[in-house]
């Protein structure tokens, strides 16, 4: 069974489609990453998938079930780490996560656990005892990511989760990130093609609202004629491989 | 019913902690309301009514709830503008949840207040310590939901740059139409039906009257305290639509 699959996934607004007719499969275990410029539906897409927001039409099932009808299965499932930092910013670091997991229904015992878990993955011992508003960019980020990982979800959800970041952060999540692959499934939004290119087992490729291209890289390289992400992204999007 | 009540306690001490942690919050909730009692008392009384401590120290503990407003708002409407909201909704919790820890949080800064005031209004004139000092917190918390709600519904429908002006209609609203400040005597008889009408004096009243004395039990208790949690329940119930209406959007 695959993690996520979509079925003719269509979100309108007013006078506008988000996402048009989405068919789609993710397995389980795969890092997948959505590319696509401002407005493309990346965004609203992981919004469905996360049962933030509901599809106009279609379905879509994340290890078997309907966003449409089992949003409370799904919860317990996915977390998500959206792209505005998503911190409790008056508390600490240790605050922030003992927050999240006693939210999420652990006990004092699974609590302990989990701060030991993040603490040693994000290095976040080092600012546990710091107010999250007085942290840098980069920790706050880091915090954000991390605390979508307190539920231990199996599916994660990461909307451009390196916007705005230095190099020296960015990299660092990104070795984040690739230690998280083999522990669960990984849909990530991005407009850095060096990005996608570093961490995805899979691309797709938006453009207003329709998925234009999903599979590896090596797959987009050969449709495109291409030897980097980046020219193969702009032939796709600009409209040279679709239409070829 | 156990889990949800485990999420609501947990988000309440998460708010309060937001709150109590942001200095602006304590300078404006406590210290200029206290200010604002010991200076207008050594200033003004003698003058009218309503600088006596007896009138004074109930007025004082109504504005200062004028802020929790402010601050209530500025709180949900951080927390939307952040995805702290939108984050949360990805867990189990739900609307009536955030909504009852808001409010949850904010009481008992309310409590600190109404004490605190009462407690030094009695200090410089101990004519305030009665038995209606006592009935008066409690009362005072009913007027606080009013506040609150009124917090819930701006930090719902209001951005971070816009609160600060909106609250402070509510703000000028508790100074200018409560009767606090200046005899009622004298003014406009439309202008004394709008204050009658208005929450704005009905949350001043409720907490004066039971320390100036209740000659007619039902104008001066059972109505004003009617009139305040109609409008808290009114604006609670459009509060709750506004916040929850919000959060699809986002």
């Amino acid at each position: 069974m695959p993690a996520i699959r979509t079925e003719n996934l269509i979100k309108e607004y007013k006078d506008t489609v988000a996402v048009r007719d989405l068919n789609l499969e993710i397995n389980e275990g795969e890092l997948f990453s959505l590319l696509g410029v401002n407005g493309a539906g990346k965004t609203t897409t992981i919004k469905m998938l996360a049962t933030l927001t509901q599809p106009t039409s279609g379905d879509a099932f994340i290890f078997g079930h309907s966003i449409r009808k089992d949003a409370v299965k799904i919860k317990k499932l996915i977390d998500i780490s959206m792209q505005e930092t998503a911190v409790a910013r008056k508390l600490n670091v240790e605050e922030n996560i003992e927050f999240y997991a006693g939210l999420s229904g652990q006990t004092k015992e699974e609590i302990e656990e989990t701060k030991k878990y993040i603490f040693k993955a994000f290095e976040l011992d080092k600012v546990a005892g710091k107010r999250a508003s007085k942290l840098s960019g980069g920790w706050q980020r880091k915090l954000s990511i991390a605390l979508a990982l307190v539920t231990k979800p199996k599916i994660l959800f990461l909307d451009e989760p390196t916007l705005g970041l230095d190099v020296i952060s960015r990299r660092e999540l990104w070795n984040i990130i690739r230690a998280l692959k083999s522990d669960m499934t990984i849909i990530l939004t991005t407009h850095y093609m060096e990005e996608a290119e570093a961490l995805s087992d899979r691309i797709g490729v938006m453009k207003d609202g329709d998925l234009l291209f999903a599979g590896t890289k090596e797959e987009l390289y050969a449709k495109t004629g291409t030897a980097n992400i980046e020219d193969a992204f702009i032939e796709m999007v600009s409209g040279g491989a679709n239409n070829g | 019913m156990a889990k949800s009540l485990r999420r609501i306690l947990i988000l309440t001490k998460r708010n309060l902690k937001e709150i109590v942690r942001d200095p602006l919050s304590l300078v404006f909730t406590i210290l200029l309301p206290l200010f604002m009692e010991i200076l207008f008392y050594f200033l003004f009384r003698g003058k009218t009514d309503q600088f006596d401590m007896k009138y004074l120290a109930p007025g004082i503990v109504a504005f200062a709830q004028s802020f929790i407003a402010l601050f209530t708002g500025i709180l949900i409407s951080v927390d939307r503008s952040t995805s702290f909201l939108t984050r949360l909704y990805v867990s189990e919790t739900r609307s009536f949840e955030f909504i009852f820890s808001y409010a949850l949080a904010v009481l008992p800064i309310s409590l600190v207040q109404a004490v605190l005031f009462f407690v030094v209004g009695g200090i410089i004139d101990t004519s305030i310590f009665c038995a209606g000092m006592l009935a008066a917190i409690p009362l005072s918390l009913v007027s606080a939901l009013f506040f609150i709600a009124f917090g819930i519904l701006l930090g719902s429908v209001c951005n971070e740059k816009a609160i600060g002006g909106v609250a402070s209609v509510v703000i000028s609203g508790q100074s200018l139409l409560s009767g606090m400040w200046f005899p009622k005597e004298g003014l406009n008889p439309v202008m004394v039906k709008v204050m009658d009408i208005l929450p704005f004096k009905n949350t001043a009243v409720l907490i004066q009257n039971p320390v100036t004395g209740i000659t007619n039990a039902w104008t001066d208790f059972f109505l004003p305290l009617l009139i305040v949690i109609a409008y808290a329940a009114l604006i609670f119930a459009v509060a709750i639509l506004a916040f929850s209406r919000k959060m699809k959007q986002n």
